[in-house]
Protein backbone atom coordinates (compact mmCIF):
# COMPACT_ATOMS: atom_id res chain seq x y z
CA UNK A 1 0.00 0.00 0.00
CA UNK A 2 1.34 3.32 -1.38
CA UNK A 3 0.08 6.78 0.27
CA UNK A 4 0.46 10.02 -2.51
CA UNK A 5 -0.09 13.12 -1.22
CA UNK A 6 -0.82 16.05 -3.31
CA UNK A 7 -1.16 20.10 -2.89
CA UNK A 8 -5.09 20.66 -2.87
CA UNK A 9 -5.69 23.52 -0.31
CA UNK A 10 -9.56 23.80 -0.98
CA UNK A 11 -10.43 19.99 -0.89
CA UNK A 12 -8.17 19.69 2.07
CA UNK A 13 -10.37 22.29 4.14
CA UNK A 14 -13.16 20.98 2.96
CA UNK A 15 -13.83 17.38 2.54
CA UNK A 16 -15.27 15.19 4.59
CA UNK A 17 -15.00 11.17 5.71
CA UNK A 18 -15.94 9.45 3.35
CA UNK A 19 -15.63 11.94 0.52
CA UNK A 20 -13.19 11.20 -2.87
CA UNK A 21 -11.46 12.66 -5.46
CA UNK A 22 -11.18 12.01 -9.37
CA UNK A 23 -7.65 11.98 -10.63
CA UNK A 24 -6.51 12.18 -14.32
CA UNK A 25 -2.93 12.68 -15.02
CA UNK A 26 -1.19 13.14 -18.31
CA UNK A 27 -0.59 9.89 -20.11
CA UNK A 28 -2.99 8.09 -18.10
CA UNK A 29 -6.01 6.24 -18.43
CA UNK A 30 -9.09 7.79 -20.24
CA UNK A 31 -11.39 8.16 -17.38
CA UNK A 32 -10.10 9.43 -14.46
CA UNK A 33 -9.74 7.33 -11.08
CA UNK A 34 -11.74 8.08 -7.73
CA UNK A 35 -9.72 7.54 -4.51
CA UNK A 36 -11.04 8.17 -1.14
CA UNK A 37 -9.52 10.53 0.99
CA UNK A 38 -7.52 9.34 3.46
CA UNK A 39 -5.92 11.98 5.07
CA UNK A 40 -6.02 16.26 5.13
CA UNK A 41 -3.47 17.90 6.55
CA UNK A 42 -2.65 21.70 5.83
CA UNK A 43 -2.76 22.30 2.41
CA UNK A 44 -2.11 18.65 1.39
CA UNK A 45 -4.52 16.12 0.76
CA UNK A 46 -3.51 11.85 0.77
CA UNK A 47 -4.46 8.88 -0.96
CA UNK A 48 -3.73 5.27 -0.75
CA UNK A 49 -3.22 3.02 -3.37
CA UNK A 50 -1.73 -0.48 -4.23
CA UNK A 51 0.25 -1.48 -7.41
CA UNK A 52 -2.39 -3.05 -9.43
CA UNK A 53 -1.67 -1.57 -13.22
CA UNK A 54 -0.30 0.81 -15.75
CA UNK A 55 -2.56 3.74 -14.67
CA UNK A 56 -1.57 3.13 -10.30
CA UNK A 57 2.12 2.14 -11.95
CA UNK A 58 2.41 5.87 -13.62
CA UNK A 59 1.08 7.66 -10.35
CA UNK A 60 3.62 5.94 -8.01
CA UNK A 61 6.51 7.07 -10.46
CA UNK A 62 5.51 10.38 -9.82
CA UNK A 63 7.89 13.02 -8.65
CA UNK A 64 7.42 15.90 -6.19
CA UNK A 65 6.12 18.80 -8.57
CA UNK A 66 4.10 16.92 -10.85
CA UNK A 67 0.87 17.73 -11.69
CA UNK A 68 -2.39 15.72 -10.95
CA UNK A 69 -5.83 17.01 -12.03
CA UNK A 70 -8.03 16.12 -8.66
CA UNK A 71 -11.53 16.63 -9.03
CA UNK A 72 -13.10 17.27 -5.47
CA UNK A 73 -14.32 16.49 -2.96
CA UNK A 74 -16.97 14.55 -4.22
CA UNK A 75 -19.85 12.46 -3.15
CA UNK A 76 -21.37 12.31 0.23
CA UNK A 77 -19.16 11.23 3.55
CA UNK A 78 -20.03 9.31 6.40
CA UNK A 79 -22.66 11.16 9.15
CA UNK A 80 -20.95 10.74 12.60
CA UNK A 81 -22.36 10.29 15.82
CA UNK A 82 -22.82 8.17 19.16
CA UNK A 83 -20.39 7.82 21.81
CA UNK A 84 -18.47 4.40 20.63
CA UNK A 85 -17.86 4.20 16.88
CA UNK A 86 -16.55 1.19 14.66
CA UNK A 87 -14.58 1.76 11.93
CA UNK A 88 -14.02 -1.28 9.98
CA UNK A 89 -11.53 -2.02 7.12
CA UNK A 90 -10.81 -4.60 4.42
CA UNK A 91 -7.86 -4.13 2.31
CA UNK A 92 -7.87 -0.67 0.71
CA UNK A 93 -10.58 -0.04 2.64
CA UNK A 94 -8.35 2.13 5.21
CA UNK A 95 -8.77 4.62 2.45
CA UNK A 96 -11.61 6.59 4.23
CA UNK A 97 -10.75 5.29 7.92
CA UNK A 98 -8.29 8.32 9.13
CA UNK A 99 -10.43 10.93 8.43
CA UNK A 100 -13.58 9.00 9.95
CA UNK A 101 -11.38 8.69 12.94
CA UNK A 102 -10.42 12.01 13.16
CA UNK A 103 -14.04 13.51 13.12
CA UNK A 104 -15.15 10.81 15.95
CA UNK A 105 -12.98 11.88 17.83
CA UNK A 106 -13.13 15.11 17.22
CA UNK A 107 -16.88 14.72 17.84
CA UNK A 108 -16.26 13.14 21.15
CA UNK A 109 -16.56 9.22 20.66
CA UNK A 110 -14.38 6.23 21.73
CA UNK A 111 -13.07 4.67 18.25
CA UNK A 112 -12.50 1.02 17.83
CA UNK A 113 -10.82 0.40 14.42
CA UNK A 114 -10.57 -3.10 12.52
CA UNK A 115 -8.22 -3.52 10.37
CA UNK A 116 -8.98 -6.94 7.92
CA UNK A 117 -7.03 -8.44 4.84
CA UNK A 118 -6.26 -11.88 3.67
CA UNK A 119 -2.74 -12.19 5.30
CA UNK A 120 -0.72 -9.73 7.78
CA UNK A 121 1.25 -8.59 4.24
CA UNK A 122 -1.47 -6.95 3.48
CA UNK A 123 -2.76 -5.70 6.36
CA UNK A 124 -2.13 -1.65 6.58
CA UNK A 125 0.53 -0.73 8.94
CA UNK A 126 -1.63 2.26 10.09
CA UNK A 127 -3.68 2.59 12.53
CA UNK A 128 -5.50 5.37 14.86
CA UNK A 129 -8.05 5.66 17.48
CA UNK A 130 -8.66 4.45 20.75
CA UNK A 131 -8.27 0.79 19.98
CA UNK A 132 -7.11 -1.57 17.32
CA UNK A 133 -7.76 -4.50 16.30
CA UNK A 134 -6.32 -6.82 13.65
CA UNK A 135 -7.62 -9.54 11.76
CA UNK A 136 -6.70 -11.88 8.55
CA UNK A 137 -8.60 -14.66 6.93
CA UNK A 138 -5.40 -16.91 7.53
CA UNK A 139 -4.74 -15.84 10.91
CA UNK A 140 -1.36 -14.60 10.75
CA UNK A 141 -1.95 -11.72 12.48
CA UNK A 142 -4.76 -10.81 15.09
CA UNK A 143 -7.85 -12.28 14.91
CA UNK A 144 -8.61 -15.44 12.50
CA UNK A 145 -11.36 -14.63 10.52
CA UNK A 146 -13.12 -11.22 8.97
CA UNK A 147 -12.94 -7.78 10.20
CA UNK A 148 -16.94 -8.34 10.45
CA UNK A 149 -16.65 -10.98 12.94
CA UNK A 150 -13.81 -9.14 14.71
CA UNK A 151 -15.78 -6.03 15.76
CA UNK A 152 -17.83 -5.32 18.77
CA UNK A 153 -20.94 -4.25 18.79
CA UNK A 154 -21.23 -0.51 19.22
CA UNK A 155 -23.23 2.77 18.46
CA UNK A 156 -21.91 3.37 14.56
CA UNK A 157 -20.31 1.23 12.59
CA UNK A 158 -18.53 2.77 9.52
CA UNK A 159 -16.85 -0.09 6.58
CA UNK A 160 -14.79 0.46 3.79
CA UNK A 161 -13.85 -2.51 1.81
CA UNK A 162 -14.90 -5.24 -0.49
CA UNK A 163 -18.14 -5.29 -1.63
CA UNK A 164 -18.54 -8.80 0.04
CA UNK A 165 -17.20 -7.71 3.29
CA UNK A 166 -19.39 -4.95 3.20
CA UNK A 167 -22.75 -7.36 2.52
CA UNK A 168 -21.55 -9.76 5.24
CA UNK A 169 -21.77 -5.98 7.42
CA UNK A 170 -25.11 -5.35 6.53
CA UNK A 171 -26.31 -8.55 7.66
CA UNK A 172 -25.24 -7.82 10.61
CA UNK A 173 -25.58 -3.66 11.49
CA UNK A 174 -27.99 -2.95 9.04
CA UNK A 175 -27.51 0.70 10.30
CA UNK A 176 -23.81 0.41 9.76
CA UNK A 177 -22.65 2.95 7.06
CA UNK A 178 -20.51 1.50 4.28
CA UNK A 179 -18.64 3.56 1.53
CA UNK A 180 -18.89 1.24 -1.40
CA UNK A 181 -16.98 0.24 -4.88
CA UNK A 182 -18.42 0.98 -7.67
CA UNK A 183 -16.48 1.68 -11.41
CA UNK A 184 -16.90 5.05 -12.08
CA UNK A 185 -17.13 7.13 -15.33
CA UNK A 186 -17.61 10.82 -14.62
CA UNK A 187 -17.85 11.41 -10.64
CA UNK A 188 -19.62 14.18 -11.04
CA UNK A 189 -23.33 12.19 -11.25
CA UNK A 190 -23.87 12.58 -14.83
CA UNK A 191 -22.87 9.66 -17.00
CA UNK A 192 -25.04 7.06 -14.25
CA UNK A 193 -22.02 4.62 -14.72
CA UNK A 194 -21.72 4.22 -10.92
CA UNK A 195 -25.14 2.86 -10.56
CA UNK A 196 -25.60 1.44 -6.99
CA UNK A 197 -28.57 -1.33 -6.67
CA UNK A 198 -31.31 -0.18 -3.76
CA UNK A 199 -33.40 -2.66 -1.84
CA UNK A 200 -36.32 -0.27 -2.70
CA UNK A 201 -35.74 -1.03 -6.45
CA UNK A 202 -34.05 1.34 -9.11
CA UNK A 203 -30.29 2.54 -8.56
CA UNK A 204 -28.77 6.04 -7.28
CA UNK A 205 -25.33 7.08 -8.25
CA UNK A 206 -22.51 6.40 -5.89
CA UNK A 207 -20.91 9.75 -6.96
CA UNK A 208 -23.75 11.56 -5.67
CA UNK A 209 -25.63 9.89 -3.42
CA UNK A 210 -22.93 7.96 -2.44
CA UNK A 211 -20.36 6.05 -2.24
CA UNK A 212 -21.49 6.21 1.33
CA UNK A 213 -25.15 4.36 2.55
CA UNK A 214 -26.98 3.11 4.96
CA UNK A 215 -25.97 -0.85 4.38
CA UNK A 216 -29.49 -2.10 4.64
CA UNK A 217 -30.47 0.24 1.58
CA UNK A 218 -28.37 -1.22 -0.74
CA UNK A 219 -29.13 -4.31 -2.92
CA UNK A 220 -26.06 -6.30 -2.85
CA UNK A 221 -26.80 -9.38 -4.74
CA UNK A 222 -26.80 -7.12 -7.29
CA UNK A 223 -23.67 -5.30 -6.55
CA UNK A 224 -20.17 -7.01 -7.89
CA UNK A 225 -18.23 -8.45 -5.45
CA UNK A 226 -15.66 -6.73 -6.31
CA UNK A 227 -13.84 -4.63 -9.07
CA UNK A 228 -11.23 -5.67 -11.25
CA UNK A 229 -9.05 -2.51 -12.78
CA UNK A 230 -7.15 -2.56 -16.17
CA UNK A 231 -5.82 0.61 -14.59
CA UNK B 1 -10.25 38.14 -30.75
CA UNK B 2 -13.73 38.89 -32.61
CA UNK B 3 -14.78 35.93 -34.71
CA UNK B 4 -18.25 35.07 -34.72
CA UNK B 5 -18.71 32.14 -33.25
CA UNK B 6 -23.03 31.81 -33.87
CA UNK B 7 -24.12 29.29 -36.32
CA UNK B 8 -28.04 28.01 -37.06
CA UNK B 9 -28.55 24.33 -37.13
CA UNK B 10 -31.74 22.40 -38.20
CA UNK B 11 -33.90 25.67 -37.23
CA UNK B 12 -31.91 26.42 -33.95
CA UNK B 13 -29.82 29.05 -33.36
CA UNK B 14 -26.28 28.77 -31.40
CA UNK B 15 -23.58 31.01 -30.00
CA UNK B 16 -21.47 28.84 -30.86
CA UNK B 17 -20.88 25.31 -32.64
CA UNK B 18 -20.09 22.84 -29.72
CA UNK B 19 -22.92 21.23 -27.85
CA UNK B 20 -23.21 18.81 -25.24
CA UNK B 21 -24.13 15.29 -26.09
CA UNK B 22 -26.70 13.49 -24.71
CA UNK B 23 -26.26 11.16 -21.68
CA UNK B 24 -22.69 13.09 -20.93
CA UNK B 25 -24.28 16.22 -19.68
CA UNK B 26 -26.94 14.87 -17.02
CA UNK B 27 -30.30 17.29 -17.65
CA UNK B 28 -27.16 20.13 -17.15
CA UNK B 29 -28.66 20.67 -13.61
CA UNK B 30 -26.28 17.91 -11.56
CA UNK B 31 -22.52 19.74 -11.55
CA UNK B 32 -21.37 23.20 -10.83
CA UNK B 33 -18.44 22.07 -11.91
CA UNK B 34 -19.28 22.06 -15.75
CA UNK B 35 -18.01 25.33 -17.45
CA UNK B 36 -21.53 26.20 -19.20
CA UNK B 37 -19.33 29.45 -20.50
CA UNK B 38 -19.57 28.18 -23.94
CA UNK B 39 -22.15 25.51 -24.20
CA UNK B 40 -23.97 25.86 -28.04
CA UNK B 41 -26.95 24.10 -26.90
CA UNK B 42 -27.30 21.14 -24.47
CA UNK B 43 -29.25 17.57 -25.49
CA UNK B 44 -30.71 16.13 -22.60
CA UNK B 45 -30.04 12.57 -20.88
CA UNK B 46 -32.16 10.12 -23.27
CA UNK B 47 -36.24 10.28 -21.90
CA UNK B 48 -38.34 8.13 -22.74
CA UNK B 49 -42.14 8.70 -22.23
CA UNK B 50 -42.12 6.49 -18.81
CA UNK B 51 -39.54 6.47 -16.01
CA UNK B 52 -36.89 3.92 -16.80
CA UNK B 53 -34.79 1.72 -14.15
CA UNK B 54 -31.72 1.19 -16.33
CA UNK B 55 -29.46 -1.47 -16.51
CA UNK B 56 -28.03 -3.31 -13.83
CA UNK B 57 -24.50 -2.66 -12.84
CA UNK B 58 -21.55 -2.59 -14.01
CA UNK B 59 -22.60 -0.37 -16.69
CA UNK B 60 -19.20 1.17 -17.82
CA UNK B 61 -16.05 -0.69 -18.82
CA UNK B 62 -12.88 1.49 -20.40
CA UNK B 63 -11.32 0.36 -23.09
CA UNK B 64 -8.19 1.49 -25.30
CA UNK B 65 -9.01 5.24 -25.63
CA UNK B 66 -12.58 4.50 -25.40
CA UNK B 67 -15.17 3.30 -22.97
CA UNK B 68 -17.95 1.18 -23.05
CA UNK B 69 -21.52 2.00 -21.74
CA UNK B 70 -24.58 0.29 -21.23
CA UNK B 71 -26.64 2.57 -18.58
CA UNK B 72 -30.35 1.32 -20.44
CA UNK B 73 -31.84 4.78 -20.97
CA UNK B 74 -32.24 5.38 -17.14
CA UNK B 75 -34.55 8.00 -16.31
CA UNK B 76 -37.78 9.76 -14.92
CA UNK B 77 -39.86 10.02 -17.60
CA UNK B 78 -41.54 12.66 -19.89
CA UNK B 79 -43.54 14.10 -16.72
CA UNK B 80 -40.49 14.91 -14.14
CA UNK B 81 -38.80 16.28 -16.73
CA UNK B 82 -40.97 18.74 -17.61
CA UNK B 83 -41.48 19.35 -13.56
CA UNK B 84 -38.26 19.47 -12.63
CA UNK B 85 -35.82 20.17 -15.41
CA UNK B 86 -37.41 22.19 -18.11
CA UNK B 87 -38.58 25.19 -15.98
CA UNK B 88 -34.68 25.82 -15.02
CA UNK B 89 -33.66 25.22 -18.96
CA UNK B 90 -36.60 28.17 -19.92
CA UNK B 91 -34.10 30.22 -17.65
CA UNK B 92 -30.66 28.96 -19.50
CA UNK B 93 -28.80 31.82 -22.47
CA UNK B 94 -28.34 28.09 -24.36
CA UNK B 95 -31.15 26.19 -26.20
CA UNK B 96 -32.20 22.86 -24.75
CA UNK B 97 -32.91 19.99 -27.06
CA UNK B 98 -34.60 16.62 -25.17
CA UNK B 99 -33.36 13.37 -27.02
CA UNK B 100 -36.40 11.53 -27.15
CA UNK B 101 -36.53 7.58 -26.87
CA UNK B 102 -39.65 5.42 -27.87
CA UNK B 103 -40.15 1.51 -28.40
CA UNK B 104 -42.66 2.12 -31.45
CA UNK B 105 -43.07 5.13 -34.22
CA UNK B 106 -46.67 5.95 -31.76
CA UNK B 107 -44.98 6.03 -28.53
CA UNK B 108 -42.44 8.86 -30.15
CA UNK B 109 -45.33 10.51 -31.31
CA UNK B 110 -46.79 10.57 -27.97
CA UNK B 111 -43.87 11.24 -26.17
CA UNK B 112 -43.28 14.34 -28.85
CA UNK B 113 -46.50 15.73 -27.96
CA UNK B 114 -46.49 15.65 -24.30
CA UNK B 115 -43.56 17.58 -24.87
CA UNK B 116 -43.91 20.12 -27.34
CA UNK B 117 -44.59 23.42 -26.31
CA UNK B 118 -43.56 23.36 -23.00
CA UNK B 119 -40.96 26.56 -21.60
CA UNK B 120 -37.19 25.03 -22.34
CA UNK B 121 -37.44 22.68 -24.59
CA UNK B 122 -35.93 24.26 -28.44
CA UNK B 123 -36.46 20.84 -30.10
CA UNK B 124 -36.00 17.19 -29.87
CA UNK B 125 -33.04 14.73 -31.09
CA UNK B 126 -34.84 11.45 -31.72
CA UNK B 127 -32.42 8.67 -30.88
CA UNK B 128 -32.80 5.43 -33.42
CA UNK B 129 -29.21 4.59 -32.55
CA UNK B 130 -28.74 3.58 -28.47
CA UNK B 131 -27.96 -0.26 -28.47
CA UNK B 132 -28.65 -0.82 -24.68
CA UNK B 133 -32.23 -1.10 -25.07
CA UNK B 134 -34.04 -4.10 -25.86
CA UNK B 135 -36.84 -2.81 -27.55
CA UNK B 136 -36.45 0.08 -30.19
CA UNK B 137 -33.31 2.08 -30.32
CA UNK B 138 -31.09 0.33 -32.83
CA UNK B 139 -33.97 -0.96 -34.51
CA UNK B 140 -35.64 1.94 -35.80
CA UNK B 141 -32.07 3.32 -36.39
CA UNK B 142 -30.62 0.49 -39.37
CA UNK B 143 -34.50 0.12 -41.22
CA UNK B 144 -34.96 3.12 -44.05
CA UNK B 145 -38.87 3.13 -43.60
CA UNK B 146 -38.56 2.31 -39.51
CA UNK B 147 -36.23 5.10 -39.27
CA UNK B 148 -38.38 7.53 -41.43
CA UNK B 149 -41.70 6.35 -39.71
CA UNK B 150 -40.12 7.50 -36.09
CA UNK B 151 -39.01 11.04 -37.79
CA UNK B 152 -42.66 11.33 -39.17
CA UNK B 153 -44.58 10.43 -35.94
CA UNK B 154 -42.50 13.13 -34.60
CA UNK B 155 -42.93 15.59 -37.46
CA UNK B 156 -46.40 15.46 -37.37
CA UNK B 157 -46.48 16.62 -33.40
CA UNK B 158 -43.98 19.22 -32.96
CA UNK B 159 -43.25 22.94 -35.31
CA UNK B 160 -39.97 23.01 -33.11
CA UNK B 161 -36.34 21.73 -34.62
CA UNK B 162 -36.75 18.10 -34.81
CA UNK B 163 -33.03 16.37 -35.21
CA UNK B 164 -32.50 13.00 -35.86
CA UNK B 165 -29.50 10.97 -34.18
CA UNK B 166 -28.08 8.14 -36.75
CA UNK B 167 -26.41 4.87 -35.52
CA UNK B 168 -22.83 3.98 -36.80
CA UNK B 169 -23.96 0.33 -36.82
CA UNK B 170 -25.37 0.25 -40.44
CA UNK B 171 -23.75 -0.60 -43.49
CA UNK B 172 -24.93 2.81 -45.48
CA UNK B 173 -25.46 5.76 -43.23
CA UNK B 174 -26.14 7.62 -46.69
CA UNK B 175 -29.52 5.87 -47.04
CA UNK B 176 -30.74 6.04 -43.49
CA UNK B 177 -30.00 10.00 -43.68
CA UNK B 178 -32.10 10.26 -46.82
CA UNK B 179 -34.55 8.47 -45.17
CA UNK B 180 -34.98 10.84 -42.28
CA UNK B 181 -34.39 13.87 -44.55
CA UNK B 182 -37.13 12.43 -46.60
CA UNK B 183 -39.35 12.40 -43.42
CA UNK B 184 -38.96 16.04 -42.21
CA UNK B 185 -36.17 16.00 -39.47
CA UNK B 186 -34.00 19.19 -39.67
CA UNK B 187 -30.75 18.06 -38.86
CA UNK B 188 -28.59 14.87 -38.45
CA UNK B 189 -26.63 13.68 -35.59
CA UNK B 190 -23.90 11.70 -36.53
CA UNK B 191 -22.78 8.92 -34.79
CA UNK B 192 -24.00 7.92 -31.77
CA UNK B 193 -21.78 5.02 -30.01
CA UNK B 194 -20.32 1.89 -31.95
CA UNK B 195 -21.70 -1.41 -30.56
CA UNK B 196 -18.74 -2.98 -28.73
CA UNK B 197 -17.63 -5.85 -26.21
CA UNK B 198 -15.18 -6.36 -23.43
CA UNK B 199 -14.17 -9.56 -21.78
CA UNK B 200 -13.19 -10.25 -17.97
CA UNK B 201 -11.07 -13.31 -18.36
CA UNK B 202 -11.18 -13.65 -14.56
CA UNK B 203 -14.72 -13.97 -14.21
CA UNK B 204 -14.98 -15.55 -18.34
CA UNK B 205 -18.03 -13.33 -18.97
CA UNK B 206 -18.25 -9.76 -20.27
CA UNK B 207 -17.45 -6.92 -18.40
CA UNK B 208 -20.93 -5.15 -18.81
CA UNK B 209 -23.51 -6.94 -17.31
CA UNK B 210 -25.67 -6.06 -20.77
CA UNK B 211 -22.83 -7.65 -22.07
CA UNK B 212 -22.58 -5.39 -24.92
CA UNK B 213 -22.21 -2.15 -24.89
CA UNK B 214 -21.57 1.61 -26.88
CA UNK B 215 -18.15 2.70 -27.40
CA UNK B 216 -17.13 6.13 -27.44
CA UNK B 217 -13.73 8.42 -26.70
CA UNK B 218 -10.75 9.15 -29.13
CA UNK B 219 -11.31 5.20 -30.08
CA UNK B 220 -13.85 6.00 -32.26
CA UNK B 221 -13.42 9.50 -33.61
CA UNK B 222 -11.80 8.28 -37.24
CA UNK B 223 -14.88 6.43 -37.99
CA UNK B 224 -17.01 9.06 -36.28
CA UNK B 225 -15.79 11.08 -39.07
CA UNK B 226 -15.92 8.69 -41.82
CA UNK B 227 -19.42 8.32 -41.62
CA UNK B 228 -20.31 11.99 -40.44
CA UNK B 229 -19.29 12.93 -43.86
CA UNK B 230 -20.63 10.07 -46.05
CA UNK B 231 -24.02 11.72 -43.65
CA UNK B 232 -22.91 15.11 -44.49
CA UNK B 233 -22.61 14.63 -48.91
CA UNK B 234 -25.86 12.14 -48.45
CA UNK B 235 -28.27 15.32 -47.70
CA UNK B 236 -28.94 18.73 -47.78
CA UNK B 237 -29.51 19.47 -43.97
CA UNK B 238 -27.41 20.11 -41.95
CA UNK B 239 -25.19 16.86 -39.80
CA UNK B 240 -23.92 17.37 -35.96
CA UNK B 241 -20.62 15.85 -35.80
CA UNK B 242 -20.38 13.55 -32.97
CA UNK B 243 -17.05 10.81 -32.13
CA UNK B 244 -14.43 11.23 -29.68
CA UNK B 245 -14.02 14.97 -29.77
CA UNK B 246 -12.08 15.81 -27.13
CA UNK B 247 -10.04 19.05 -28.69
CA UNK B 248 -10.70 21.46 -31.25
CA UNK B 249 -8.80 20.02 -33.82
CA UNK B 250 -11.31 16.91 -33.52
CA UNK B 251 -13.73 19.14 -33.80
CA UNK B 252 -12.81 20.92 -36.64
CA UNK B 253 -11.78 17.61 -38.84
CA UNK B 254 -15.89 17.38 -37.96
CA UNK B 255 -16.34 20.89 -39.67
CA UNK B 256 -14.25 20.55 -42.63
CA UNK B 257 -15.64 16.99 -43.33
CA UNK B 258 -19.05 18.94 -43.69
CA UNK B 259 -20.75 19.02 -40.49
CA UNK B 260 -22.08 22.07 -39.05
CA UNK B 261 -21.66 21.94 -35.49
CA UNK B 262 -20.74 19.51 -33.10
CA UNK B 263 -21.13 17.65 -30.22
CA UNK B 264 -18.97 16.74 -26.93
CA UNK B 265 -19.29 13.69 -25.29
CA UNK B 266 -16.98 11.22 -23.33
CA UNK B 267 -14.65 14.31 -22.78
CA UNK B 268 -16.89 15.83 -20.70
CA UNK B 269 -16.57 13.09 -18.17
CA UNK B 270 -12.86 13.76 -18.06
CA UNK B 271 -12.82 17.06 -18.37
CA UNK B 272 -15.18 19.52 -17.09
CA UNK B 273 -14.38 22.40 -19.39
CA UNK B 274 -13.98 20.30 -22.44
CA UNK B 275 -16.79 22.06 -24.53
CA UNK B 276 -15.49 25.55 -23.16
CA UNK B 277 -12.18 24.72 -24.15
CA UNK B 278 -12.90 23.08 -27.64
CA UNK B 279 -15.06 26.43 -28.63
CA UNK B 280 -12.00 28.53 -27.45
CA UNK B 281 -9.90 26.48 -29.51
CA UNK B 282 -11.71 26.50 -32.68
CA UNK B 283 -11.91 30.22 -32.43
CA UNK B 284 -8.40 30.29 -31.99
CA UNK B 285 -7.79 28.46 -34.99
CA UNK B 286 -10.13 30.42 -36.95
CA UNK B 287 -8.85 34.06 -36.11
CA UNK B 288 -5.39 32.79 -37.08
CA UNK B 289 -6.06 31.95 -40.58
CA UNK B 290 -8.06 35.34 -40.71
CA UNK B 291 -11.77 33.79 -40.34
CA UNK B 292 -13.94 36.29 -39.37
CA UNK B 293 -16.57 34.10 -38.91
CA UNK B 294 -17.06 29.93 -38.27
CA UNK B 295 -19.62 30.81 -40.98
CA UNK B 296 -16.67 31.44 -43.73
CA UNK B 297 -14.66 28.50 -42.67
CA UNK B 298 -15.37 26.08 -45.76
CA UNK B 299 -16.80 22.80 -44.49
CA UNK B 300 -16.45 20.85 -47.47
CA UNK B 301 -13.03 18.51 -48.65
CA UNK B 302 -11.66 19.17 -52.12
CA UNK B 303 -12.95 16.32 -54.34
CA UNK B 304 -10.01 14.26 -55.28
Amino acid sequence: MFVLGMRAPEIAASVRAGQFVNLGWAGGPLLRRPFSVYRAEGDVIEVVLKAVGVGTAQLLSMEPGDIVSCLGPLGRGFEISGSHVALISGGLGVAPMPLAARDAIAAGARVTWIHGARTADELCAEADGDEVVWATDDGSRGFHGTAVAAAPDVDLVLACGPNRMLAAAAERWPDAQVAVETYMGCGTGVCLGCAVPLARGGYDRACKEGPVYRAADIKWSMLPANLHYVA
Amino acid sequence: MIVDMSIAVGGVRLRGPVMAASGTFGYGTEVPLLERRAVGAMVSKGIFLRPREGTPPPRIAETPSGMLNAIGLQGPGADALVRDYAPKWATWDFPVLVNINGESAAEYGELTARLDGVPGIAGFEINISCPNVEQGGLYFGNDPRAAAAVTEAVRRRTKLPVWVKLTPMVGDIGVIARAVEGAGADALCAINTFVGMSIDLNAYKPRLSFRTGGLSGPAIRPLAVHLAHQAARAVRIPVVGIGGISRAEDALEFLVAGCSAVQVGTATFVNPCAIAEVHDGIESFLHARGFKSLADLPRHLPRD
